[in-house]
């Protein structure tokens, strides 16, 4: 008989959200590999094509969404992932601080990068 | 449901006993822990593109002419696709399609990910070898 396993309680506003960011990061996840691996050769990649594909609008603004997303689920799932192996009160809350801190951060500098691989700044 | 009591997953010690479904979650947990090392590593070698174009072109070419970076290019491209595949079993599965089949769903995702990795491998090590 099939069980069902997750670290999520299921139902919760953050099991919600981690799976409406999935279906988003599936598709964009998908695309980048293919766009920047298999269209355009990884080893082959400069400053100038980079700025081409982010001086664009919708291009840049999915990146961005991409790097947001991202980084919501990625977060997310190590929290979750740490609270289901046990984590409590005071321990619990001192890591949800330096997620909640590094993904912020995250999401700053890699908006910093965004800006600089464009032609706007 | 289940009458057969399989015991707590996070106890990593009986992993010999571990069913399909308990496979899934630990590589998937696994995946997920690799792919955000993975995202903040990344940014932090995009990085360079707040220095000027000749630091971040100097530091692809220079990344991309280890052989051992296209090699973990192939590992991280392996990772991605089995949380891609096994991320699409979960929403199904959480969304009740294909529960009593998530065992046999669960080795399509690993079979699916070693043939597109498979083939992926001459693109990712070309020109490197």
């Amino acid at each position: 008989m099939a069980e069902h396993y997750s670290s999520f309680d299921r139902g919760g506003r953050r099991w919600l959200l981690q799976r409406i960011t999935a279906v988003f990061l599936i598709g964009v996840l998908a695309f980048h590999f293919v766009l920047l691996h298999f269209v355009n050769h990884a080893a082959e990649l400069r400053f100038a094509g980079t700025q081409m594909r982010m001086s664009q609008l919708g291009y840049f603004v999915t990146m961005w969404l991409f790097l947001a997303t991202a980084t919501f689920h990625g977060v997310n799932g190590v929290y979750n992932a740490l609270v289901n192996q046990g984590i409590e009160g005071t321990q619990k809350k001192a890591i949800a601080g330096v997620l909640v801190a590094a993904g912020l951060l995250l999401v700053a500098q890699g908006t910093r990068v965004a800006l600089a691989m464009t032609n706007i700044v | 449901m289940s009458t057969l009591d399989r015991g707590t997953v996070e106890n990593f010690g009986r992993w010999r006993e571990f069913s399909a479904g308990m496979w899934a979650w630990v590589f998937h947990k696994f995946t997920g822990w690799v792919l955000v090392g993975y995202l903040f590593t990344h940014i932090a070698v995009l990085s360079t593109a707040t220095s000027g174009a000749e630091l971040y072109n100097s530091t692809l070419v220079g990344l991309e002419s280890l052989l051992v970076v296209r090699f973990l290019e192939v590992g991280l491209l392996a990772v991605a696709v089995f949380h891609i595949l096994n991320g699409v079993r979960l929403l199904f599965v959480d969304l009740g399609v294909g529960l009593t089949a998530q065992d046999k769903s669960f080795y399509a995702s690993l079979a699916l990910t070693g043939v597109i990795v498979i083939a992926s491998i001459p693109t990712f090590l070309g020109g490197a070898v």
